[in-house]
């Protein structure tokens, strides 16, 4: 153990039984904490807040996000970003609201028809990250200009269908008071957690995202990957296009447009290193909620739309700070024994 | 070469062939000059219902005979960036055009560049926004007092009393702060109004919808939202919140809205309001003020046109039935067009070439000619506004006045 470690003895003590504790079980606990946090002070603010409706009402409204950034996540997972997801969740919208008949249960099979197709574009993607070396960015980017320019040259700005009830019912209905979707997204968070955790495709994506070059030397099929993690990606962003429609009864060109920033910020804050290779779907769902909450309490504050955004940034950049690698670390300090009166650098040192 | 030549000459032949069987049926005589007019359509963004239909009415007025022999259309969608518009009028200058038609993204920053076009003699008209350049021309209904007309409404259907919400466009913009001002000018003489949410929507359907679902879990006991564009969200969101009273709601003039106003079943849970705001039609009289000017030598006493507020109650909302404006009828049903689709694309007075066909697809009404605009008596100037029609002028006293609604007293 010192070997591995140049540090001192008592150091290294408290630095595994961190690790024991582990940032995958405390960063969504954090989060979600500070969610639960954040509703029962927003009471504070109205009295209305706080309540099942709130609740219920959040978890509504960041469904939408938690299914984009599951395929944010797992690009990001294998060090890649994806740009093209507003272009995909307004294609994945467009579709559906063009295929629905008025005959009702038609969704049943024009989510996966739809998934299929928005899957096939980041396929593309994935092929031109993984063997034409383009960088994710600029592949994506490109991906989603031509998927939409397309839609806006095929639709001519306006696009055409029929809204779904059944598919509304979604989100209108209610199923012991809650509506249908709350209980869809917990099946959709369990399974998308057990995709990633469990399955020797969610690990080697892991794997790929540490080391590239390590994955393919221990015979990982690199760019197979890469390509059915841009599909996922592009297919999760098809499907909140799909629940986007049965929300808002139509589709828009511009529906996917406030999708991309939030895509990113919820892996983020969810602790997800940008760099690839480190994160879970948990804290990225915990991400989405707090992300949501807040925007939810702030928008019923009384200030000017200028300080809303400010401390909306400001409490992304303190999220982030919050989740920074060593705070399991400083917790089970915490936990461990009463705060030393010497600054901890100088304990150290005196051992020496 | 020749060859080439030769067809020319008989498509010329054919132009003024067609131009003098036009001409002798009492049309436009001036197709037999045979050339034709080099116009830009420059849009900012595009991808909204409303910017795409305003565009569709100004191509498919540009393909309706006879202007579909004197007009040569160019697109150019430049985006919501302010200096790539300002090259994009650049280079139609540069490349002589006749006329410019526009949604200008900017009231002021465009100015430089439209100084140069207007200077070089090409027309420049502007529709829905406006500039603050006085030799740019427009047609727009935002001196027609949107804000304060649909704000009373408001009240008038609370009875001067209730929680209100105000749904917002883009913040910063002019255009919302002439809208929110003329609705403070009315909310601020109700004590019992109280505004306990506001929010910036983006005129955006579906940000509307989330924004307004945010306020809706935080202040259920609201009675009324104060909408712009982007209203069929804020009716959305309503539904999907499951309450069974509905607040009342102002807004533009989506088909989703206006065919919820008439919907009886939420016409039962109190659902009330009115449509009006931004036409998108302004865009095609705009277009054949300026065709008339090119080809008429029209004089117009003033450069900016008011184009009157669209105005439907819940009492006044007609569904069509075919794909024709007729009969006074002022929606769509729901199978013929999404709820996005934004109604105001005809004027029987000065746009009576438009359908729905011309609205969505660009295409022109089949059968339809362009028919004459009414005399300059028939238009009115839009008033001074500091910062969106004019730089250092003065208000009129009466901005605010209201012409659509009564005030509400006691």
């Amino acid at each position: 153990m010192s070997q591995a470690n140049p540090a001192p003895p008592p150091l290294i003590d408290t630095r595994t039984s961190g690790r024991a504790l582990g940032s995958e079980v405390v960063t969504p606990l954090v989060l979600f904490g500070l969610t639960v946090l954040l509703v029962i002070a927003s009471r504070w603010i109205s009295p209305s807040l706080g309540g099942l409706h709130q609740v219920s009402a959040i978890i509504v409204l960041s469904a939408f996000l938690m299914v984009v950034a599951f395929g944010q996540q797992m690009v990001v997972l294998i060090g890649g970003l994806d740009l093209s997801i507003p272009s995909l969740v307004t294609l994945g919208g467009i579709l559906t609201y063009a295929w629905t008949t008025q005959s009702g249960w038609s969704f049943i099979w024009i989510l996966p028809a739809a998934l299929v197709v928005t899957g096939c574009v980041g396929a593309l993607s994935g092929a031109g990250v993984a063997w034409l070396r383009i960088p994710p960015f600029i592949m994506t980017l490109a991906m989603g200009i031509i998927v939409y320019s397309a839609s806006l040259g095929i639709t001519a700005g306006t696009p055409r269908g029929h809204a779904s009830p059944a598919l509304a019912s979604l989100f209108t209905g209610r199923i012991l008071d809650l509506p249908p979707i709350i209980y869809l997204m917990v099946i959709f968070v369990i399974f998308c957690t057990l995709l990633q955790s469990s399955t020797p495709f969610g690990r080697r994506l892991y794997a790929l995202g540490t080391s590239p070059t390590a994955a393919h030397v221990a015979g990982l099929p690199v760019g197979r990957l890469t390509v059915a993690t841009y599909a996922i990606s592009a297919a999760a962003a098809g499907g909140a296009g799909f629940l986007l429609v049965g929300y808002a009864g139509g589709a828009t060109l511009t529906m996917g447009q406030s999708y991309l920033l939030p895509s990113v910020a919820a892996v983020v804050v969810g602790g997800t290193s940008i760099l690839g290779g480190r994160g879970n779907y948990v804290s990225a769902v915990a991400a989405s909620l707090l992300l949501t909450t807040f925007s939810t309490i702030i928008s019923s504050v009384q200030i000017l739309e200028g300080w809303r955004t400010i401390i909306y940034g400001l409490v992304i950049l303190v999220a982030i700070g919050a989740l920074r690698e060593d705070l399991p670390l400083w917790f089970s300090r915490l936990m461990q024994r009463p705060a030393p009166r010497q600054p901890a650098p100088l304990v150290a040192s005196d051992s020496k | 070469m020749f060859k080439t030549g030769s067809l020319k000459r008989l498509a010329l032949g054919l132009v003024v062939g067609a131009g003098l069987a036009l001409g002798g049926l009492g049309g436009a005589a001036h197709a037999a000059d045979a050339k034709k007019y080099k116009i830009y359509l420059s849009l900012s963004y595009s991808g909204n219902a409303w910017q795409s239909e305003a565009a569709n009415i100004v191509k498919a007025l540009a393909a309706t005979p006879p202007y579909d022999k004197l007009v040569d259309l160019k697109e150019v969608i430049s985006g919501t960036d302010v200096q790539a518009q300002i090259s994009a009028y650049e280079s139609m200058i540069a490349d002589g055009a006749n006329g410019i038609i526009s949604f200008p993204i900017s009231s002021s920053g465009l100015n430089k560049a439209i100084r140069r076009g207007c200077k070089k003699g090409v027309l420049i008209w502007v529709y829905d926004g406006m500039v603050t350049e006085p030799c740019a021309y427009s047609v727009s209904y935002l001196g027609s007092g949107f804000g304060e007309n649909t704000a009373q409404y408001l009240v008038n259907l609370l009875h001067g009393k209730g929680n209100i919400f105000l749904s917002r466009g883009v913040a910063g913009n002019m255009v919302d702060k002439r809208h929110v001002d003329g609705a403070m000018s009315v909310f601020k003489k109700y004590p019992d109004i109280h505004i306990v949410a506001d929010y910036y929507a983006n005129w955006d359907d579906q940000t509307t919808q989330l924004e307004t679902a945010k306020a809706l879990a935080a202040h259920p006991d609201v009675d009324g939202i104060f909408a712009q564009a982007g209203e069929d969200g804020a009716i959305k969101a309503m539904i999907a919140s499951g309450r069974q009273k509905l607040p009342f709601l102002t807004g533009e003039n989506s088909n989703g809205f206006r065919l919820a106003l008439a919907n009886p079943d939420y016409q039962k849970r109190g659902f009330n309001g009115v449509s009006s705001g931004s036409p998108p039609a302004s865009s095609g009289v705009a277009f054949k003020l300026m065709m008339e000017q090119l080809v008429n030598g029209r004089k117009l006493p003033f450069h900016n046109v008011l184009y009157p507020l669209p105005w439907t109650t819940a009492e006044e909302v007609k569904i069509c039935t075919g794909d024709r404006i007729e009969n006074g009828c002022n929606a769509f049903p729901a199978s013929k067009v999404p709820d996005s689709f934004v109604t105001q694309v005809f004027n029987e007075k000065w746009l009576p070439e438009a359908s729905l066909v011309s609205a969505l697809e660009g295409k022109p009404t089949p059968g339809a000619t362009i028919q004459p605009l009414p005399g300059n008596d028939n238009f009115q100037q839009a008033p001074d506004m500091p910062g969106i029609d004019c730089n250092n002028c003065t208000p009129p006293a009466d901005l605010y006045k209201l012409t659509k609604v009564k005030p509400f007293n006691g």
